[in-house]
């Protein structure tokens, strides 16, 4: 039953046939109500109409002799009706005339309680089958005896037609209220399941999501207004991944590759310096360039770690004030033979604290700073501004040089991702340099983003 | 100088104690915890090379013992696994130094050494140091060579510093990094080479005897022998 309850459709079904019950029945509560009033209306009218000429009759009356002969005239010109029924008592409340078979009830015929108008009174004459529905009204009117107490005249009326039509309307109302909420329902259940049937085929295609089927999209378009947000709000998590997927792909290509080729320089190095006897000299000399193979392979797996590490959240920075201006002239006095070597022009404007891990934000710069040496030509200028932006402090590396296309600077800070394929294997590093710069800023919550232009390359990072 | 090895690996601890025992220090190899405890607080060493991750007691373990009985001994610890947690715990145990593997060769030795220097307290505080024709004077911050003065920048003189007062060791690129620098992380640029270029510019270029020599994949070193 809870698992009906949490279906959109059952709820609906049931929400509608509920609605057009609860509709239908008032109307029709209303509707019997109109037709009963109006059946009364129609009675007591009637009903009126005939004392209306006793009273005529009785006005004419001057004796208790006229009136006895009167009650004679009324009950020939009134009990002509077959449905109709009289009752007269005279002014010592004798009865004085009561069509035979009816029994009128004491309340109405009570003189004190008498209205004018009439209220009309319901009762059952007789019992079981037989059983009469009447109603009856009750009137004093006066004769035309000076100073004499009125007479009392009740008229009653036959009713079963009008409770025949009532049963009859009651009856066809509930039916009507059955087929409709069954068909409100049926209805109902037919247009949900149709109105969701867009969102069940956005089930079934991203259940056939997969890893090499992640270029799929939903039709935007095919699917109602309402639900266009999610379809758009699923493509973009689709594309997300997408992209994360092949970042990772082409990151398992690219260190297959990275691996592959100094292992296989270093085992046909050594296969080669096996082949035959040699000096002590050329031994030396392949055991030396294996260990610079080694090195990178060693560095490259240390940094590959690092990496990983952060990304996992593994590392956790520790905190501790950094002067950045500080850490940035350290390192230009590090890379001062580098720039020297190039005739690169190196400064530094600005000033500002970071809480951060010293040793990490140090290698981050390092990085940074090491890309912009490498990547600046002879006699560039490479520029380092250290400012504030709202809360946090910003670093900018601006170097002059070639412009990097977009196609690359959006991932410049992929693992072994260089933007020019030539400087592969050049002995410049892996290619992990940036990776690293981006872990470290993200381990500490700061944010980093590059854009270029005409004038060059500018790295900017955020730290809190 | 002697030196306690506790590492199981078979390979690794074969070769570190060769090429310790080859640098001139006498080893004794130790394959797993227990081993390494009882060797290290029987036996009378300079220094030990714990691995973190052994057999029967765990480096930490056996650090945490050897610290118990021997406060003074240095330990240099080896890590396999690069995280802060490692190197924090290791430092809090007592450990004098670490190094993350794979390392280089060339890298433990200038570490041995480093520890061993600091804890013998021998460091060199003379004032002028004298190798063949190369005179440095660390007061004055001059140096000459064969009696002709060389003008060095601050860092230069520094560097020929270190590799002076370390002579005949091999220095590692990452070791001078971090010596001269401060630069304790490796970094994928060629820094180094071209500062020792330019200090070699200066001060062996123009001479007949070359005081520093390159050791093709493990660093430099200097030396006043000629070979």
């Amino acid at each position: 039953m809870r698992a009906h309850f949490k279906s959109i459709v059952y709820r609906l079904t049931l929400l509608f046939a509920l609605i057009s019950t609860v509709v239908l029945l008032m109307l029709g509560a209303l509707i019997g109500k109109a037709i009963e009033q109006h059946f009364v209306e129609q009675d007591v009218e009637w009903m009126n109409s005939k004392l209306q000429l006793a009273r005529t009759l009785l006005e004419k009356v001057q004796s208790p002799a006229d009136l006895a002969a009167l009650v004679t005239q009324l009950n020939y010109s009134l009990i002509g009706h077959q449905n109709l029924a009289l009752l007269i008592r005279g002014p010592d409340d004798q009865t004085l005339f009561a069509t035979a078979g009816i029994d009128f009830p004491a309340a109405l015929l009570v003189r004190g309680a008498i209205r004018n108008p009439p209220q009309p009174l319901v009762w059952q004459q007789g019992s079981g089958a037989h059983a009469q529905p009447l109603r009856g009204i009750a009137a004093l009117l006066p004769t035309g005896v000076a100073g004499g107490t009125p007479v009392l005249v009740a008229v009653a009326i036959d009713i079963t037609h009008h409770a025949r039509f009532m049963a009859s309307f009651k009856r066809s109302l509930w039916q009507v209220v059955a087929v409709a909420a069954a068909l409100a329902g049926l209805l109902g259940w037919l247009a949900v399941r149709r109105e969701l049937a867009p969102l069940q085929a956005m089930g079934m295609a991203a259940a056939g999501v997969t890893a090499s089927h992640l270029d799929y999209r939903l039709a935007v378009d095919a699917v109602p207004a309402e639900l266009e947000a999610l379809a758009t709000a699923l493509n973009g998590m689709l594309a997300r991944l997408e992209d994360s997927f092949q970042r990772l792909k082409d990151f398992s290509t690219d260190l297959a590759h990275e691996l592959r080729t100094p292992i296989s320089n270093l085992m046909t190095e050594t296969q080669v310096a096996l082949s035959r006897a040699r000096s002590p000299d050329e031994y030396r000399d392949v055991l030396a360039s294996n260990t610079e193979e080694y090195e990178r392979l060693a560095r490259m797996i240390g940094e590959m770690l690092f990496i990983a590490e952060a990304d996992n959240g593994l590392i956790v920075p520790s905190r501790e004030p950094v002067d950045l201006a500080n850490e940035v002239r350290e390192l230009f006095d590090f890379f001062d033979a580098l720039a020297e070597e190039k005739a690169l022009h190196l400064s530094v404007t600005g000033d500002g604290q970071v809480s951060g891990d010293k040793l990490m934000l140090r290698r981050a710069l390092a990085n940074l700073l090491s890309n912009a040496i490498r990547h600046t030509p002879v006699n560039g200028r490479i520029r380092v501004h250290i400012g504030r932006a709202g809360n946090s402090t910003t670093l900018l590396v601006e170097n002059s040089g070639e412009p990097i296309p977009p196609e690359h600077l959006s991932r410049i800070f992929d693992r072994f991702y260089r933007a020019d394929p030539s400087r592969h294997g050049s002995g410049e590093g892996a290619g992990l340099g940036l990776a690293i710069t981006r872990s470290i800023i993200l381990a500490h919550g700061g944010e980093i983003a590059v854009r270029s232009g005409d004038a060059g390359v500018c790295f900017e990072i955020r730290l809190g | 100088m002697k030196i306690l090895v506790v590492e199981d690996e078979t390979k690794t601890g074969d070769y570190l104690r060769k090429g310790l025992v080859e640098a001139g220090f006498v080893v004794d190899l130790a394959r797993d915890g227990v081993e390494g405890l009882h060797l290290g607080e029987s036996g009378d060493y300079d220094l030990a090379i714990l691995d973190v991750m052994l057999p029967k007691l765990d480096g930490w373990q056996v650090l945490a013992s050897l610290r118990r009985t021997k406060r003074e001994l240095p330990v240099l610890f080896l890590t396999a696994r690069n995280q802060v947690d490692d190197r924090v715990k290791g430092l809090e145990l007592g450990a004098d130094d670490y190094l993350v593997k794979p390392f280089a060769f060339a890298e433990l030795l200038a570490r041995v050494r480093t520890l061993l220097r600091r804890t013998s307290g021998r460091s060199m505080q003379a004032e002028l140091i004298r190798v063949a024709d190369l005179e440095l004077d660390l007061r004055r911050r001059r140096v000459t060579r064969a009696g002709q003065r060389i003008d060095l920048t601050a860092k230069e003189f520094a560097l020929l510093e270190l590799l002076l007062r370390r002579r005949g060791e091999v220095l590692p690129r990452s070791l001078i990094a971090s010596q001269i620098w401060d630069m304790n992380f490796d970094s994928d640029t060629n820094v180094i080479e071209v500062a020792i270029r330019r200090l070699r510019a200066k001060m062996d270029d123009s001479f007949g005897f070359k005081l520093i020599r390159t050791v093709r994949g493990m660093g430099y070193v200097l030396n006043d022998d000629p070979e």
